[in-house]
Parts: C-alpha cells; structure tokens; sequence
C-alpha cells in the first residue's frame, strides 16, 4: 500500500516539482481565458445567425448549422491536430499569420486556442440556442401581434429572457474548456499535463500528474457548485413563474 | 352597404394531415361584437390567429379596411407578401395565457411597442400607457411585474398594451379560459366597456353570458366549418342545428 502512496502521493516530491507544474498550469489557464472570450464571442454571432428568418436567409443559416454540426463532432484533438500539422505549411499564407507568435505566446499555444475557439462557439452556439428556443413562443407571438419586426423582437423580449436561462449550461461548458486545455500538449505546448508527464518520464513517479489534477480540481469544482447553485435559484424562478395565480 | 372592417373568405388552414379550417366565411361590420363560440377543436381560435396572420391560411381572402392582406400587390402567396405591418397596426390581439413579457414591467408592457413601432417618444408612450392602465383599473399597478399580479390583473394589463397601439379591431381568444372564476368578471367587464365604446371585436370564448348580452351577432363553429350564426338571442335561445343544440346543452348543463 505504501508503494501505491509513494507513486501517486509523494507530498515531497510534490513540493520539488510544485512550481514547475504551477507554471506550467498558468499556461492552461491562459489558453483557457482567451478561448473561451472567442468561443463567447463567436458562439453568440453563430447562434443569432441561425436565429434570422426568412427565405432570404436560408444559406447562411444552413452554412451555419453545418458549421456547429462538423465541429461538435470532431474529437478536439484531431482538429488541433489538422491546425498544427497543415497550416504552418501553407504558404500563399503570410509567415507572421501560418506561425504566429503574438503576445509573446508561441505558435503551438496559438494553435491550441484557434482548435479549442472553432470547437467551443459551436457547442457556445447550442447553448445559446438552448437559452433562446427556451422563451415560450407565444411571447414572440405577442411582440409580433403588437408589431414588432422579428429584430425587434429577438433583443428587447427573447434575448432578455434567455440570458437568465444561459449561465448554469454555459459554466459546465467552461469546466469542459478548461480541462480540454491539456490536449494542447499534443503539439508540444509545455503546460501542465506535458511538463507532469515529463517529469513522471524522468523520475517513473505519478505524483506531478496528481499535483496537475489538484490544481484543475481548485478551479474546477468551486465552478461545479456554482452550476449547482444556479440551477437551484433558475428552478425556484421556473416553479413561481408557473405559478400564474400569485397574489 | 359599407365595406366592412374584417373580411374574410374562404378560409382553409391545415396543419399537417388535419384540415383545421375547411372554407369559412366571415364579415365584421365597424363596431360589431361577434362571439365565436364551439368545442375545442372546432377551429375558432385557429380561425382568430388567421386574422391577423399568426395563422397564415393555405387558402382564403382577408380583407382589412378594405385591404387584401393575404396576396398584396405582389400577389404571391410567400411571407413576402403579406401585409404583416398593415394588419398588425390594426389588429390588436389578447391571448388565452396573457403573453405578457415577465421581464418588464406593466407599464414597460404598455410602452414598449409603442416606443419601437409607433416610435413614440418615452414621455409620450408613458402616457398613453398610464391612461390605459388606469382605465383598466390598474393605475397603481403600474410598476408591477406580471409575476406579482394576479391573472385577471395581467389580463387587463394585456388589453391596455394591445390597445395603447390604437387598432382599428380586437381580437380576443378565449381570454378568460386560464382564469380562476372569481377573476373572469373583472376581465369581462374590461371588454364590456370596451364594446360600449365602439370598438370592432371578435371574441373566441365559453362564456355564454357575455355572448348574450354584449354581442351583436353570434357564430357557432365545429369541425372547422361556420354552423350557425346569428343574433345571440335566435342562436343561443332558439338553435336551428343540432349540433349547436347539442353543445349549449352540453354547456348550460354543467
């Protein structure tokens, strides 16, 4: 048993490689936070696209859907793995652009963050979408019988309604995003999975793995008990606004 | 005569394999009151939503004010042509389950669509909201979201914002149907006085009372078809068909 301790749960060895997979770590953190601003970004363009009406609208909103349904379906890794292993050989493409090094971040943390941003605005997407197909219909009824454009109605009666119903589908999202984040060592991106597995590489202990998942753990699980917790007060909403005879 | 306000004719509306509507006719005189009344599934509130194209038809003539709304000028028969904005500039609507929007207030209710299709200056729209209000007896209610007012409140609420859009006909499908009892009457008296006014209205609804005394004309509607229609005192006292015979039996006895 204490054989299974030493490789998994050696606390000293922990503290020697603390700070090194602590760097490391912030790495993930910093592909998560970019990200998952595109991924926002991008996913609410998507899901408002596909909301537009009309006939005159069709092929955008068919480009569209066809765009969530091809990136829901990948595996992450093999669209990081397409980025990586064919853009930087493009060149009609400028240098700067196929192997970019901008803020002082390296091609592959680039690379990451363009996988994990196409890959999240189409599961963002859906999530809006989720929130948005979640208002009642006969409220767009009524601010169509009163005249209002489908515009008109979108922002100032769907879009305020949905965005309540949002935030608990769009944090289990962010949880998913920030572990995702590991798969960006595949292209050698030194963060934290890559630098514990080369440290279990060298000294043939599991521990820095362990540390790695700790430190995901005290980001992760506050985020869980928010979801949790959100969902909680939504239900309480739901249940007193099915009420319709209050007082 | 004159033209009347609401023309419709050969009505036909299917949803899939179901032919809901199967050619009714309707005219509404300015000022008019016609009840609809019929079992549900008979067609009446799918007919109501025609009106104002919430229910597009398949096939049929509406005329507003004289207008063909159905085919316009394009005469296709695709959204393009239809002429949602005269329609809905004219025809207000209240709905069974009110609709009101839960994230606004009572008067934001009233005022909103004012301000964004009128566009009435706040003050204005303001106003107009709080007249209404309080000439549904809701003059204090004004900073109230729908979830703290009781059905009957949010159903006046829902009259006032329909009407702060000054429609020309007002269409009400089965308002008082998701009411407790106790609270239909002050709905009903909302739409009595409303009547008195002048206002061209058509009415789905069960409540044969109302029918009697503020109608001008009733109409009986089952299997999608008109199957009779009247004065509300030859329709309701003296029913020619059976089928009406049959249903205000069924109603009365309860």
């Amino acid at each position: 048993m204490s054989e299974f301790f030493n490789q998994y749960f050696d606390f000293d060895f922990m503290g020697e490689h603390f700070d090194e997979v602590f760097d490391a770590f912030l790495k993930n953190l910093l592909i998560f936070v970019v990200a998952a601003a595109f991924a926002l970004f991008l996913g609410l363009i998507l899901a408002l696209i596909r909301q537009l009406p009309g006939k005159k609208f069709a092929p955008l909103r068919f480009l569209t859907i066809a765009y969530i349904d091809v990136f829901r379906a990948i595996p992450i890794l093999i669209v990081i793995l397409l980025i990586s292993g064919g853009i930087p050989y493009l060149e009609f493409i400028p240098k700067d652009i196929r192997i970019p090094h901008w803020f002082g971040q390296p091609d592959p943390y680039w690379y990451g963050v363009l996988g994990l941003t196409l890959v999240y605005s189409a599961y963002m997407a859906e999530v809006y979408r989720a929130g948005i197909e979640a208002v009642p219909g006969g409220q767009v009824e009524a601010a169509r019988s009163l005249g209002m454009s489908h515009g008109q109605a979108l922002r100032h009666v769907v879009v305020p309604q949905a965005v309540t119903k949002i935030p608990a589908p769009m944090l289990n999202e962010l949880i998913s995003l920030l572990k995702d984040t590991t798969l960006v060592s595949v292209v050698a991106f030194g963060e934290a999975a890559l630098i514990a597995r080369e440290i279990q590489a060298e000294t043939f202990n599991a521990s820095a793995y362990v540390l790695a998942g700790i430190m995901f753990l005290v980001i992760t699980l506050p985020m869980a008990r928010l979801v949790d917790k959100l969902i909680k007060r939504n239900q309480g909403r739901i249940t007193r606004g099915s009420h319709i005879e209050v007082a | 005569m004159a033209e009347p306000m609401v023309k419709l004719h050969g009505i036909h509306k299917r949803f899939g394999k179901l032919e809901v509507l199967k050619g009714v006719d309707l005219d509404v005189g300015k000022g008019e009151v016609v009840c609809i009344l019929g079992p549900s599934g008979s067609g009446k509130s799918t007919f109501l939503r025609c009106v104002n194209l919430l229910e597009p038809p398949e096939q049929g003539e509406i005329f507003i004010e004289g207008q063909d709304i159905c085919k316009g000028p394009g005469s296709g028969t695709g959204a393009e042509s239809w002429e949602l904005d005269f329609v809905r500039q004219r025809v207000g609507i209240v709905f069974q389950q009110f609709n009101l929007f839960p994230h606004k207030t009572a008067l934001q209710n009233v005022t909103l669509a004012q301000e964004c299709v009128l566009d009435r200056s706040k003050n204005e729209a303001r106003t107009k909201a709080t007249q209404l209000l309080e000439r549904v007896g809701l003059g204090d209610k004004l900073d109230q979201y729908p979830e703290r007012l009781s059905g009957g409140q949010q159903q006046r609420v829902a009259i006032a914002r329909a009407l702060a859009m000054d429609p020309h006909v007002m269409l009400f499908d089965e308002v008082t149907s998701a009411l407790d009892p106790e609270l239909v009457k002050e709905v009903l008296d909302t739409m009595r006085e409303l009547a008195e006014e002048g206002m061209t209205m058509i009415v789905v609804t069960h409540e044969l009372g109302f029918a009697r005394e503020v109608a001008d004309r009733v109409v009986f509607m089952d299997g999608g078809v008109i199957v009779e229609e009247g004065p509300p005192a030859e329709v309701l006292e003296n029913p020619q068909e059976e089928r009406t015979k049959q249903f205000l039996g069924l109603v009365l006895d309860r």
